[in-house]
């Protein structure tokens, strides 16, 4: 899946949706895709990603089809796509998949697994005390866990480095990118009439 | 049975015997593994139902509820049956989010396809000989009951229903997920 495939999975997501097709909210990716494609070249097929409620890229690049991807938004499931086939997890509560990934880590190192579990959050939950502790115990622990940091500045609407005043410094072994979010936090800034 | 003035009497085990006969029974599967706060060190009375079971299948975690009980549901979809231990109901609080917003919901979110069976243990803090006071003590049996809709509410009333409970749990077909709730007070009485 490359960059114009991505592209063009939410542009098609967004004609959907403002045809008033999808009674739930959705959650856009764009002005991402460069990082993610590189960061997914790292994640193997039996890895497991564990996403948020903005998950269509990280689903996608995880290798689930696309037809099967559409069906579920249309459904209503956008916030929480899972696949346990694809070992995708995702939840629209934040910070909720960390101390999951935590576990499904530990489960790994039990049987002696070689798989990584590969945890998306964005900037605010990064600053969280649950991202605090679940990284110091997978650290502390050498769980394989990896986590990507991905950074908008914004949480909803709100600007991270404002209430926060000024941002934590990222740890060297967690990934992180920056990027200005192309679509509003949900919804595609247009009218539906639904 | 035991004969008594030639009557034959039926000694049934305590309380606390029969979550040690329960947690000894589940220590036995190869895939369960209990966790939580005092389960290789000493410190509460769920501690001491545990005597038994192999420090191999023991993980002792900091305190940090909810991410305990993530944990929990994380090892499950690892083919993992976690028994999670809590040892107050005022503790179990701090756990709310993952068990309700995660363990309870994570069926209809994946169209059933993800069924981590997670047991949980807690207990309702005694108040004999020493009374915990309000953030020891509480019993939120019906909250909990009244909001769970997938993870099964089971009060431990009666020494009888001990074993069998944790049994039906463990074997449980469907893979639901179990929340125990025992009464400290009842360790000395039953």
């Amino acid at each position: 899946m490359n960059k114009n495939d991505l592209l063009k999975f939410e542009e098609k997501i967004k004609i959907i949706y403002e045809s008033g097709k999808i009674r739930a909210p959705i959650h856009l990716s764009g002005n991402n895709e460069e990082p993610l494609i590189k960061i997914f070249k790292k994640i193997k097929r039996n890895d497991w990603v564990l996403s948020t409620w903005r998950n269509h890229y990280h689903a996608l690049l995880k290798g689930i089809p696309e037809k099967w991807l559409e069906k579920e938004i249309i459904a209503g499931r956008s916030m929480g796509i899972n696949n346990l086939k694809y070992k995708f997890y995702s939840s629209a509560i934040v910070a909720g998949i960390i101390p999951i990934a935590l576990g499904i880590a530990k489960g790994l190192k039990l049987k002696k697994s070689r798989n990584t579990v590969w945890v998306f959050i964005g900037d605010m939950t990064f600053e969280t005390g649950v991202f605090n502790e679940c990284y110091k115990y997978a650290k502390n622990h050498k769980l394989p866990v990896k986590f990507v940091v991905e950074d908008n500045n914004l949480s909803t609407n709100t600007p991270t480095d404002k209430v926060w005043v000024k941002k934590t410094a990222k740890p060297r072994d967690v990934i992180y990118y920056k990027y200005k979010r192309k679509y509003p936090h949900h919804g595609t800034g247009g009218w539906v009439l639904f | 049975m035991v004969l008594v003035a030639g009557y034959f009497f039926r000694i049934f085990m305590k309380y606390k015997d029969e979550l040690i006969k329960s947690m000894n029974y589940l220590a036995k599967k190869p895939n369960t593994i209990f966790l939580g706060q005092s389960i290789k060190y000493s410190g509460n009375a769920i501690f001491n139902t545990l005597i038994n079971v192999p420090n191999n299948k023991k993980i002792e975690l900091p305190v940090f509820e909810d991410t305990q009980m993530g944990i929990s549901v994380g090892l499950a979809l690892q083919g993992f049956v976690p028994i999670t231990c809590y040892p107050r109901f005022d503790f179990l609080i701090l756990a709310f989010n993952q068990l309700v917003n995660h363990l309870d919901k994570i069926r209809k979110m994946s169209r059933n396809e993800m069924k981590p069976k997670v047991i949980i243990r807690t207990s309702i803090g005694s108040k004999n000989p020493l009374d915990g006071g309000p953030q020891h003590t509480q019993n939120y049996t019906k909250i909990f009951q009244d909001t769970l809709t997938e993870v099964k509410v089971v009060f431990l009333n009666s020494p009888n229903q001990i074993f069998s409970s944790f049994k039906k749990a463990y074997l449980d077909k469907k893979s639901y997920s179990y929340l125990f709730i025992e009464h400290g007070d009842f360790y000395n009485q039953k």
